[in-house]
């Protein structure tokens, strides 16, 4: 029981002292500073007792990574609850017909020197199988990351 | 929203880097179609992709970023010379692209983009 008082006390002791520091409005105006410092647009903080609360919509996550990692960085904030929401990005431009992705990436990969992949595809998406020299591996998959295909099903093997 | 969590060191990288970039996602694929400022930002970033899914079996990102600005030696890219009245902006509605693209493709001469002058020659990272 002695130990729980004494854990109320200290605990209690901590919170008045906190209590001395900075008043929330202050803190609100420091994380507003800060945020704009960092180039975070689009997310509003409020404090209410040492605590920051991020609301807005921000681009994508990056940006949510970056304006609760700020706020936390404000001196006296005690943590941060990120309510931010992340802005809905649109879906992806189609894919060329078929039969015209399918020759674009089979002239892609062999100027590419990716002898050995076979490419078939079915509604945009590329699936890649047979072997290809291990040198060459990744551009061979970077081809087709750049050929505007929706997808890849990479199923290549590394030769030698 | 799952991917974007998923590939969140390669995001932060790409801007860490100066790479322009945007998002779309659909048939649970996420896409970042983007424009790094060397080969090597770019490699760079095809380092953190094959970090999280190492020989990219995923089948969840289509990683499409091309090189901008001088580096990309006729990757379809062109010449603008810059007009009274002209914003970056106006001028990537021109060509398609943003002006966050133009900008990152002309950093070595532009320090705001904001502040363009008649006569200046920027280059125009494809479309």
């Amino acid at each position: 029981m002695k130990v729980k008082f004494l854990i109320v006390l200290s605990l209690a002791v901590v919170a008045l002292m906190s209590a001395c520091g900075k008043s929330d409005a202050d803190l609100q105006k420091a994380v507003a500073t800060k945020l704009a410092a960092d180039n975070v647009t689009g997310v509003t903080a409020t404090v209410k007792d040492g605590v920051a609360t991020l609301t807005g919509e921000v681009a994508d996550i990056t940006v949510k990574n970056k304006a609760a990692a700020s706020a936390r960085t404000v001196e006296g904030i005690k943590s941060v609850t990120d309510n931010t929401t992340m802005r809905p990005v649109p879906t992806p431009v189609p894919a060329p017909a078929d039969p015209m992705l399918q020759g674009k990436v089979e002239e892609d990969l062999k100027k590419a020197g990716c002898t050995g992949a076979i490419v078939t595809i079915a509604s945009g998406t590329v699936t890649l199988t047979g072997t290809v020299p291990d040198a060459k591996y990744a551009e061979c998959v970077k081809v087709v990351n750049e050929s505007g295909a929706g997808k890849l099903d990479n199923k290549l093997v590394r030769g030698k | 929203m799952a991917l974007q969590e998923k590939y969140q060191t390669l995001l932060e990288l790409a801007n860490q880097n100066g790479t322009s970039y945007e998002l779309s996602e659909g048939d649970g694929v996420l896409h970042i179609n983007g424009t790094a400022p060397s080969e090597e930002a770019k490699q760079q970033l095809w380092d953190e992709y094959n970090r999280i899914d190492p020989d990219y079996r995923g089948g969840d990102l289509m990683l499409n970023v091309s090189v901008g600005g001088a580096a990309a030696g006729g990757g379809g890219g062109h010449t603008y010379t810059v007009e009274s009245g002209d914003n970056l902006s106006k001028i990537g509605e021109k060509y398609g692209v943003t002006w966050q693209q133009i900008y990152q493709a002309n950093q070595d001469i532009l320090k705001d983009p904001d502040k363009i002058f008649p006569g200046q020659e920027l280059k125009i990272p494809g479309a």
